[in-house]
């Protein structure tokens, strides 16, 4: 029998999908190997013994400091979670305020212009100086999640079609009811995009603010310390996790926004 | 000439908005055929830069208790200015509108209206939208439940009640805004060319369904549309407007019961004369 791809079998697309992905990482891992062999160099270890690394790892944990890998992923998810949350309850309010008030968004935009395109690992020596080495990492995720969040808010009650809003008005609703019943919820869908492009640098900051070498800290510290210990395999392992967390969290980040902005009606 | 720049509703947090749901009753003890709404010069003035552009002047009509009146004009005039300055959404340079005794300044639910765009909210349910006004006026949930039940029924929508607004047709979608509208019972209902986004052949259905609406339950209803068709079919007047600035040029009566045929000698004749009316608009242009 010969076999025919059928486009519209969900399961002929996933069977397809599936080879193209597992393909492609078997093409990506030819590669790496290739590239640790010509440069024959200890820095770049080859991807057998990065996985030999990454299975102890994950079996026995950090063999200097004697701390398991859950350790570490707890230590960076604490930090991840508390400066997300921090930003999203900070850039709500300030978001919905500027939005909506004009002379407000005009007088402080020029703050957000200045401080934005600061890299946010830029604050970490600050913030690590000022707050210790746990705070100053999360505040370092929350300047990450911070500014996408805010500007995507702003933007979201900027775009309220205001024909929605005269809809309201000729309903009797008030001014507070209009700003409760339909700007926040037709700023729910922006919000998301924010959550979900801030999670993303948020990942990114979190590890590169633990490489400073935060001594209580996570799994971006496992990857400095294991480096000054020229242990580079084990230190490839740690970015492989470092890789699939932050995959799962954009992963999970893209599946709740798309569940929320269809329930939201907006992205039909 | 009064030099004034339109200014866009603005009270404070809408405290004097009206909110009440049933507005309607207010203006209970008016019998049918007398004047519910008077709206008196109507001047609207738009202000640029490097000048001001009346586009309406001296609007004055008095709308009877339960009559549709409808307002056609040359494409371009103000008859969707007019309307809302009427719902409040736009303040006039000069005027005023009157429900009885009572001024409207800001806009509120004792003006309902429907949108030509439908104005749906998205992220509510077709219940849900239909129960926003009954919402913000603090009806209990039961009665809520129970006459937005009604008036989806009423429309025909009772298997899409918990639909999403993105699943329904454009049709009805409208028929949602309309019912969203009925519901509140305001005192006059405002429509903006509400079937002007619709096909042809859906518009034909949703006139019949607003004439069935409109024989059984007393309302009264001010309809702006460019189609001389439809406001015959509809009306109890229809209001022909200037080019700008709209001012009204004719109102003609159309005394005939509902439902109307369409292919009527007089009813004919009626829309001929009409198209005159408009037609001379342009050529005076």
């Amino acid at each position: 029998m010969v076999f025919k791809y059928d486009e519209h079998n969900k399961y002929h697309r996933m069977v397809r999908g599936g080879i193209i992905i597992a393909v492609s990482l078997f093409v990506f891992l030819m590669i790496w190997w290739a590239i640790s062999v010509i440069a024959n160099n200890a820095a770049i270890p080859d991807p057998w013994e990065t996985f030999g690394a990454l299975a102890d790892l994950i079996q026995h944990g950090d063999i200097v400091t004697g701390k398991s890998l859950g350790d570490y992923i707890s230590a960076s998810l604490s930090k991840f979670i508390q400066g997300f949350l921090l930003a999203l309850v900070i850039a709500l309010p300030i978001g919905l305020l500027l939005g909506n008030f004009k002379f407000l968004r005009e007088f402080v935009s020029p703050w957000i212009e200045v401080l934005r395109p600061i890299a946010p690992i830029a604050w970490a020596p600050i913030f690590i100086l000022l707050f210790g080495y746990i705070n100053g990492a999360t505040l370092v995720v929350f300047i990450g999640i911070f500014f996408p969040l805010l500007t995507n808010i702003i933007f979201g009650v900027t775009k309220i079609d205001p024909v929605l809003i005269d809809a309201s008005k000729t309903l009797g609703a008030s001014n507070l009811q209009i700003f409760s019943k339909v700007l926040i919820p037709s700023t729910v869908p922006y919000l998301m995009n924010g959550i979900k492009v801030g999670l993303g640098i948020g990942w990114m900051c979190i590890v590169a603010a633990e490489l400073y070498a935060t001594p209580l800290g996570g799994i971006g510290f496992y990857v400095a310390n294991m480096i000054t210990y020229g242990a580079f395999p084990q230190a490839f392992a740690g970015i492989i996790i470092i890789a699939v967390l932050g995959l799962m969290t954009t992963g999970l980040a893209e599946y709740v926004s798309k569940k929320v902005s269809k329930r939201m009606g907006l992205d039909a | 000439m009064a030099k004034q720049k339109i200014k866009i509703e603005g009270e404070a947090w809408g405290s004097d908005r009206v909110r009440a749901d049933r507005t309607d009753e207010l203006y209970k003890d008016i019998p049918e055929g007398d004047t519910l709404m008077s709206i008196e010069n109507l001047r609207v003035v738009y202000q640029t830069d490097e000048k001001e552009t009346v586009a309406v002047d001296d609007f004055t009509i008095d709308v009877k208790k339960g009559e549709l009146i409808s307002i056609v004009g040359p494409s371009g005039c103000g008859k969707t200015t007019i309307l809302r300055c009427i719902a409040g959404l736009l303040q006039p340079t000069s005027g005023k509108v009157m429900i009885g005794d009572h001024e409207c300044s800001s806009p509120g639910s004792d003006r309902g209206m429907v949108f030509q765009d439908f104005a749906l909210f998205p992220w509510r349910s077709v219940r849900h939208n239909v129960e926003f006004g009954m919402e913000v006026a603090g009806v209990s949930k039961e009665e809520r439940r129970e006459r937005a039940e009604r008036y989806i029924k009423a429309v025909g929508l009772e298997k899409f009640a918990d639909s999403r607004i993105h699943e329904l047709s454009g049709g009805m979608k409208q028929r949602v805004g309309i019912a969203r509208a009925l519901v509140m019972h305001p005192a006059v209902i405002l429509m903006d060319e509400p079937f002007g986004a619709l096909d042809a052949q859906t518009r034909n259905i949703m006139q019949d369904q607003l004439t069935k609406i409109i024989t059984h339950s007393e309302r009264t209803i001010i309809f702006v549309t460019h189609s001389v068709d439809e406001a015959l079919y509809l009306s109890d007047r229809v209001i022909i407007l200037t080019k700008r600035p709209s001012t009204i040029y004719k109102i003609v009566e159309v005394p005939w019961d509902r439902p109307r045929d369409r292919t009527d000698p007089e009813f004919i004749e009626t829309r001929r004369k009409i198209l005159n009316y408009l037609e001379e608009q342009n050529v005076m242009d």
